[in-house]
């Protein structure tokens, strides 16, 4: 992420806070009578000092002395894998359960982020499963979800 | 009651069966975590604060300490006997442990590591004992103006966590403010940054914050890292009398420049470390030893290390400035059990507090016991493959990020932050600011409001009353005293390990 980039988000960021902080200030002045600050003063302040950051940031600051570089190859797919298995875990949970949803996603991240082959995996899987499951919601009493089976 | 009264009480209730149990679950934990490759305190309190979620507030805040202590104890771990440092505060460990393992003495460093890291935090709890209650003694004069001196004073704390760019550090402590304001105003209750989406109305916790930002991109972070099993075999972890006689000088001067420049809100562990490294490297005969297997270039930054994350519970409960990122999130844990760390701590919640206190000492003698016998237990986890620790980070952050409010939409933002503290730390942009900011927004809000709405919105409140002056001018202090540490610290890592590291 190139300073600029993210100098330019950040002054992005700002022109909401700012934005946010005038619609508050105008709410404040319908409902609040003589009210010298309120919900809209901070993030006023913080707006300002988002947009000097991300002006400062974009256009004066010097780019870091270290170059950065991004994974390629396996390590890349790995990273990729675990992510998009995450983000399948947090989409499958409410609706298989935490136990099942765990046991099929652990298996994925052995496999995916890992490197294990599928037995080694599933058997890893299984373990962590129990082991979660056993901590969680038998010694823990998490009410985590339980999904179409219940687990 | 007086201090030693109230450490009675203290020693009374961390000892009881339960609390022992956390103090000691919790360094076992920490330790765990923090002899990970690549792992620091940091991330071990990161994965490990939601499972911290069921327990009361006393056990939990006594297991938090015991995770923060051990962590940082585990990281000399990994220094010594893989050259990882977990966090830049275990960076000057690397120079001497490293070789000193080479050498076949990984034990000894071991040792000495752990020797020096319970003198220096017995004496940093110590001090602590008797130093917080009376800074914490000036609560009755502390009104608005002054707890917002006080948030300036911690905001200094910023610029020693920025790295080499105080503009990116300041950048994402502002980014930290603006993810504090996202739910209900303080003032009037009006939704803001909400944009109608109804989860946001209830802000967004601490918890999935942390643990996307520390656990879940440490684990992606991990992914990239080249990982070195260690070779050899460490059989004796009791130094020789001679070894201790040569450490014990640089223990005691790595305590005292740990300690007391731990004390300053803007002095992390990362700063005193290599100030203590030097120090001991100027003072010696033979310099050229350093870097080569000196037990003193061990010794000294174990101490000081320690010193230092004893000394900042100072600020911490007497006056609720976290100097480090850890100790940031130990705040945010005081701050979900409802605990308010500042001043009225002492006041309005002693039993809790001396507990605490009480605990830490514990703590600090189940780690010695821990790290001693138990080393070889540490060693053989530093050999844990990747492949495993990494899916069962992931899956214990998703279950932590969950358990806090039960909800999907908590894991959901853990996994943005996840991503997005990835490709933030990947380019250099410190977190730890973001994270300060954070924790801290509400407080500085609150105080700022309270204080413009007592002077009629006149910024001169802060400047006319005598504490709030004075909080402000030792913050401006702070802030040139912390700039130049910084740079100090930022030359050393980079001349050390060619790299760049948050502080």
């Amino acid at each position: 992420m190139d300073g600029r980039i993210v100098g330019a988000i950040i002054a992005l960021l700002g022109v909401l806070a700012v934005r946010e902080g005038r619609r508050l200030y105008v709410l404040r002045e319908t409902l609040v009578a003589g009210a010298v600050v309120g919900d809209d003063t901070f993030p006023m302040i913080v707006g300002g000092a988002l947009l000097v950051l991300g002006a400062y940031l974009m256009l004066a600051a010097p780019p870091p002395a270290a170059r950065v570089e991004l994974p390629a190859g396996l390590t890349r797919n790995r990273m990729l894998v675990g992510a998009a298995v995450l983000i399948a875990y947090w989409l499958m949970v409410p609706w298989l359960g935490y136990t099942a949803g765990t046991a099929i996603i652990s298996v994925l991240l052995y496999r995916g982020l890992g490197g294990y082959r599928w037995p080694a995996a599933v058997l890893l899987g299984a373990v962590t499963t129990g082991v979660l499951h056993l901590f969680f919601r038998v010694w823990l009493l998490q009410p985590l979800p339980t999904g179409v089976f219940g687990a | 009651m007086d201090v030693p009264g109230h450490l009675v009480s203290g020693f009374a209730a961390a000892l009881t069966p339960a609390n022992v149990l956390m103090a000691f679950v919790g360094s076992l934990l920490g330790t765990f975590v923090g002899v990970l490759p690549g792992l620091g305190p940091t991330a071990a309190i990161a994965i490990l604060f939601p499972l911290t979620s069921v327990l009361g507030p006393v056990p939990a805040i006594i297991m938090l300490s015991g995770i923060y202590y051990g962590a940082m104890y585990g990281g000399s771990t990994t220094a010594i006997l893989l050259n990882i440092p977990g966090e830049v505060a275990s960076v000057p460990t690397c120079l001497d442990g490293y070789p000193m393992a080479q050498q076949g003495r990984g034990g000894v460093a071991l040792g000495i590591a752990a020797i020096g890291s319970f003198v220096a935090g017995t004496f940093g709890v110590v001090v602590l004992t008797f130093f917080a209650p009376l800074l914490a003694d000036q609560a009755l004069r502390f009104g608005p103006p002054e707890y917002f001196g006080l948030m300036m004073l911690a905001f200094t704390v910023v610029v020693s966590l920025s790295g080499s760019s105080l503009a990116r550090g300041l950048a994402m402590a502002m980014v930290g403010y603006l993810l504090s304001l996202i739910g209900l105003g303080l003032a009037t209750g009006e939704a803001r940054f909400t944009f109608g989406f109804e989860p946001l109305m209830s802000g967004v916790d601490l918890i999935p914050l942390v643990v996307g930002l520390f656990a879940i991109a440490e684990v992606f972070l991990g992914l990239e890292e080249a990982r070195v099993t260690i070779a050899g075999k460490i059989t004796n972890v009791f130094p020789r009398w001679a070894d201790l006689k040569q450490a014990l000088p640089a223990i005691l001067r790595g305590t005292g420049i740990g300690f007391f420049l731990g004390l300053l809100p803007g002095c992390a562990p990362g700063v005193t470390v290599f100030l203590a490294y030097d120090v001991e490297k100027k003072l010696a005969r033979e310099p050229e030893r350093f870097g080569r297997g000196a037990i003193e270039g061990v010794a000294a930054p174990e101490a000081a290390n320690n010193a230092t994350s004893s000394a900042g519970f100072i600020p911490l409960l007497a006056l609720g400035i976290p100097a480090s990122a850890p100790l940031a999130i130990l705040l945010g844990g005081l701050m979900v059990y409802g605990l308010q760390p500042g001043p009225l701590l002492f006041q309005k919640n002693p039993e809790f507090v001396w507990t605490i206190i009480a605990s830490l000492y514990v703590g600090n003698v189940i780690l010695l016991i821990l790290n001693l016998p138990l080393v070889g237990m540490w060693v053989w986890l530093t050999r844990v493959p990747f492949g495993i620790l990494g899916p069962v980070i992931l899956l214990l952050s998703f279950v932590g990020a969950y358990s806090v409010r039960n909800s999907m939409f908590d894991v959901a933002v853990s996994l943005v932050f996840g991503f997005l503290g990835y490709f933030l730390r990947k380019y250099q942009w410190p977190l730890a600011p973001l994270l300060l900011a954070y924790i801290l927004g509400p407080l500085l809000e609150n105080n700022l409001i309270q204080s413009l709405s007592m002077s009629g919105g006149s910024p001169l409140i802060f400047v006319t009353r005598g504490l709030s002056l004075a909080l402000i001018v030792v913050a401006l202090i702070l802030l040139v005293t912390s700039l130049a540490l910084v740079r100090y610290t930022t030359r050393r890592v980079r001349e050390t390990t060619a790299d760049e590291m948050a502080l």
